[in-house]
């Protein structure tokens, strides 16, 4: 028989564990909502850059393409707990408070020129990205500030290519992030 | 009184289990990821899992995805329960109630 101390040490053990198993787990979910996020970033700024007529359309295209491609993960791979559907509708509230204060920020309170939409949606998401990394895991800020700095390098310092830089700076550094977290 | 599972009790095992019984209950993990998660080498964790499944604790399923070969190892019901017993134990003896 062990001692208190040999018992404790092995529910640590446990428990170190279990969060591990836990992250893993969050990681393949959040790989795979980056890299999808990531390929329509991707092709919502080539386009801006090609044809900036459609620009408007196409990142309302990529929103709701985005948020429904969440949605068919989020059934696909449902959640264990029992309060399951009821957290599933504060996911959902979450991005609409989320587009609502960003449409809030740059429509109403502002009135933001494409160069200015093309750094704030990036800087504002991973504002929540680098956020929710200081609790679920360090690869969410590594790829939140990674994002955001490389976002505003090439909002002070790139002319017209600016929406080419952030295909491959957004667009690219979801992909290789959620790439990278299945790695981890 | 309590005993501790002799099985379990082996400190990679007992990670094994642990990670396993952090899943829901007929879903496994990858012998990859469980090689990550624990840190062991290939060849210490298959002979513990050889273990556990011999004990009854643990379903190995070998299968092919594409042309890679692929491990998925579960818990078994019977697994579970020695862990949740075997934890169980753990905290009593925290407890004081074991010596």
């Amino acid at each position: 028989m062990i001692d208190s101390r040999e018992a404790s040490a092995a529910l640590a053990d446990i428990d170190d564990i279990v969060q591990r198993v836990k992250q893993s787990q969050l990681y393949e979910l959040a790989s795979l909502a980056a890299v999808w996020w990531g390929m329509l970033v991707f092709a919502g700024n080539l386009v801006t850059w090609l044809w900036p007529i459609h620009a408007a359309y196409t990142w309302v295209a990529v929103d709701v393409v985005g948020v429904g491609g969440l949605v068919a993960l989020r059934v696909f791979n449902p959640p264990h707990h029992p309060h399951g559907a009821a957290h599933s509708i504060r996911i959902l509230l979450v991005f609409v408070l989320f587009f609502a204060f960003g449409y809030l920020c740059t429509n109403v309170v502002g009135h933001f020129g494409p160069r200015q939409l093309g750094a704030f949606w990036p800087l504002y998401f991973m504002l929540f990205y680098t956020l929710a990394g200081l609790w679920f895991g360090h690869a969410f800020v590594a790829i939140g500030l990674g994002i955001s700095a490389l976002t505003l390098i090439g909002f002070f310092y790139i002319g017209e290519a600016f929406p080419l830089w952030m295909a491959f700076v957004n667009g690219g550094g979801l992909i290789l992030g959620g790439l990278w977290m299945r790695r981890i | 009184m309590a005993e501790l599972d002799d099985i379990i009790h082996q400190p990679l095992r007992l990670k094994i289990m642990a990670a396993l019984n952090a899943l829901p209950a007929a879903t496994g993990l990858e012998f990859s990821r469980l090689k990550k998660l624990t840190g062991a080498t290939d060849g210490n964790l298959g002979a513990h899992i050889e273990t556990l499944a011999k004990a009854g604790y643990v379903q190995v399923d070998k299968a092919f995805v594409g042309k890679k070969p692929q491990t998925m190892v579960t818990a078994t019901a019977a697994g579970r329960g020695a862990f949740a017993r075997h934890v169980a134990t753990l905290q009593e003896i925290i407890a004081g109630k074991q010596s």
